[in-house]
């Protein structure tokens, strides 16, 4: 007899990215299944972001709850789920004290097949006409739409909708490509009329499911003997790539997406050790295997265009990786690419911890990849906040490691994404020139900065509802904005929506402020005050109230009311207000009031910061 | 493969209805046992389909009403556990 069993020890965050990996390499049911158990009950402890998810299927969806809860939480993410009853999709919309409306959902997955809800577009194609087909498109999408209108009424919630799925065997077969009543075409315009749907509401998205399905083969996806007695419209098989799929296009929604990528350079960047075998012995471009190495980076200088902010740690002689990069004809990546790079024989944990003070970017928004199972461990151990992955041992899969990344997902890219690499290493030569300088003052002359501030200027209104989602840190009141939000202030007379561009004799850093402020007649409320991380400490931010408070006197207005909003993050910042001479104004302890008396105050911009008040659309 | 079809067979029905492997016995059913319910009937079926590279007819799946008349069905496509 043993004794009764010990409490198990609780699980931390390096033993469970392990627990998920074997999962993600072989997600059985039973893998999944001990994972859940072992996992799902500290979901809530073990990550940094929390969801609630509500589930409408067209089909039996239970069977995919725990593969989803277990692929947030492999994002950082705890997701409680509501899964309604099959079939009642529009039901649940629609009624305010259905199921879905009380679980107070933050993201909706509609996980709705055409095929159950137009079934004769599916199983009876050859007997509609093409104007019957167009109808009973447009009854479904009447429906949809109004029931998703009903649901808009009382809630901000997410929507996620699938997009509908080509048959694997088109109704008239061959003929149905060159047929004026193609199938396939009828399908593809119900696509484009979901996607008209969509972008016609707010906060409502499509996921292209019909790629998904074909990613995985049309003819793998479904097992026929569950969909027929049990209506579930994915193998068991599939699972975990279904769920995977919903967390990749509900992650960026959330916020915790990643921004930093730290690559090795021996046996990733290229085959082989350089300080080996030399620039010329290294294996990248030409045949097999070095025509792999180009391909991947390749991939990696599409994710620097998308905005990730790449960094390079490698153990190696200083100078060996930099001749590579400068001097190697195959190599993509080059130089000017890299935001930071640590060639040394530190151990690589600090050397991202170092990546991250430079560039001011927590640890939780780096991913490291390398070859070796050794620094992998060292990296999942040491700082199991970073995403780690290792390379497997063959080149001519390194392409796909970088395609099947998702932690760098967003809905849209904007002109500041697919800048970011380039500010950022503008970033680092600010500061080698901190380095080099005395006083702060001197430090500050020296960046020649120019702030230009817009009033009401709409053409921001996208990267305004970005900078309210990405900033964390420096937010005074986080409050999430969507595009609509933003448009709303702008139109408004009563508020105004500042935005602020930052730039210096290094580069342009883009739109990196917001201010919007509601003008009552005696006093001005800033709302919303925020600032991204990037050029915080170079005294923009207390600038920018400076000029708000100015304009709010010039505007009539006695006191300028600023709001904190304390958040895990932005704890570092609970003096702001205080610092620029507000004073408190109420002694709440979550949304603090902070008051600038605008008759003694002296709201003056330093010498360095130049500013520009620009002139379009006031 | 060092485990025999036996620790797969009672590994997998423990892992599918949350028991310690010690507890699966051949009297385990739905009647008795709460999480042997409609979703983990399939999911028992499809996991030992899984795990025993083996296919079992859908409508079988009524039949079994406990662990015994699982290894049945098992030993009726050839694995014996």
């Amino acid at each position: 007899m043993t004794g009764p069993p010990r409490p198990p020890k609780p699980i931390g965050l390096t033993q469970m990215h392990r627990i998920l990996d074997e999962v993600h390499a072989n997600p059985t049911i039973v893998n999944i299944n001990r994972a859940a158990e072992a996992l799902l009950p500290s979901a809530h402890r073990l990550a940094s972001a929390e969801i609630k998810i509500g589930c409408l299927a067209t089909f039996t969806f239970d069977a995919i709850e725990t593969s989803l809860r277990l692929q947030a939480l492999r994002a950082g993410i705890a997701a409680d789920t509501f899964i309604g009853p099959f079939g009642r999709l529009e039901q649940e919309l629609i009624d305010p004290a259905s199921g879905l409306a009380e679980s107070r959902p933050d993201v909706i997955l509609l996980a709705v097949r055409l095929k159950d809800s137009c079934p004769a577009i599916y199983e009876q194609f050859n007997t509609l006409s093409p104007e019957q087909s167009k109808e009973t498109l447009r009854d479904w999408h009447d429906r949809l739409a109004a029931a998703l209108r009903a649901f808009r009424v009382r809630s901000n919630a997410h929507v996620l909708i699938h997009n509908y799925e080509m048959p694997a065997a088109p109704a008239l077969g061959l003929a149905d490509r060159a047929s004026a009543a193609s199938q396939v075409d009828v399908i593809a315009r119900a696509n484009d009329a979901l996607t008209d749907l969509a972008s016609a509401m707010d906060n409502v998205r499509v996921m292209d499911y019909d790629g998904l399905v074909a990613n995985h083969g049309r003819l793998n996806w479904t097992d026929s003997r569950l969909e027929y007695f049990a209506r579930m419209a994915v193998a068991p098989r599939n699972n975990w790539h279904l769920a995977g799929f919903y967390i990749r296009h509900l992650r960026p929604l959330v916020g915790p997406s990643r921004k930093v990528l730290v690559l090795d350079a021996d046996n990733t960047l290229w085959g082989g050790v350089v300080g080996d075998v030399g620039l010329n012995g290294i294996e990248l471009g030409g045949d097999y295997p070095g025509n792999a190495y180009v391909a991947f980076q390749r991939r990696v200088l599409d994710l620097y265009h998308r905005g990730v902010v790449l960094c390079l740690a490698s153990k190696n002689e200083s100078g060996t990786v930099e001749e590579v990069l400068d001097s190697h004809p195959d190599m993509v990546l080059r130089r000017e690419h890299f935001a930071a790079m640590r060639v040394n024989w530190d151990p690589k944990p600090a050397n991202v911890e170092r990546i991250a003070t430079d560039l001011n970017l927590g640890i939780d928004s780096m991913v490291f990849l390398d070859d070796s199972p050794v620094e992998c461990e060292l990296m999942r151990t040491a700082l199991p906040q970073v995403l780690t992955i290792q390379m497997p041992p063959e080149p001519a899969a390194f392409p796909g490691v970088i395609e099947s990344l998702d932690c760098f997902d967003q809905w849209s890219i904007s002109a500041e994404d697919r800048r970011r690499g380039s500010l950022y290493k503008a970033d680092t030569s600010r500061r080698s020139l901190k380095k080099t300088t005395v006083d702060m003052p001197t430090f500050l002359r020296q960046l020649e900065m120019t702030m230009t501030i817009y009033t009401d200027h709409a053409p921001h209104a996208g990267r305004a509802a970005q900078l309210t989602n990405r900033t964390n840190q420096f937010n005074m009141h986080t409050v999430r904005c969507t595009e609509n939000d933003i448009r709303t202030y702008l139109e408004d007379p009563n508020h105004h929506v500042f935005t602020l561009a930052l730039a210096d004799r290094f580069g342009d850093s883009g739109i990196v402020g917001l201010a919007v402020v509601r003008c009552d007649s005696d006093r001005w409320v800033l709302l919303l005050f925020l600032m991204s991380c990037r050029v915080l400490g170079r005294t923009v931010e207390q600038g920018f109230v400076a000029w708000i408070a100015r304009r709010a006197r010039e505007g009539g207005a006695g006191q300028l009311i600023g709001q904190f909003l304390p958040t895990a993050k932005n704890r570092h910042f609970a003096d702001f207000y205080k610092t620029c001479g507000f004073s408190r104004d109420d002694d709440r302890d979550e949304l603090q009031a902070w008051a600038w008396d605008l008759q003694t105050a002296d709201p003056s911009l330093p010498d360095w910061l130049q500013v520009i008040v620009s002139e379009q659309t006031e | 493969m060092g485990k025999t079809n036996d620790r797969r067979f009672y590994e997998t029905v423990a892992a599918i209805l949350q028991l310690q492997v010690d507890d699966v016995t051949d009297e385990i059913s739905p009647e008795n046992t709460d999480t042997w319910d409609s979703l983990n009937q399939i999911n028992l079926m499809s996991a030992l389909e899984q795990e025993f590279g083996v296919t079992l007819p859908i409508d079988s799946l009524e039949a079994v009403d406990s662990v015994a008349a699982l290894k049945d069905l098992l030993a009726q496509h050839g694995v014996r556990v």
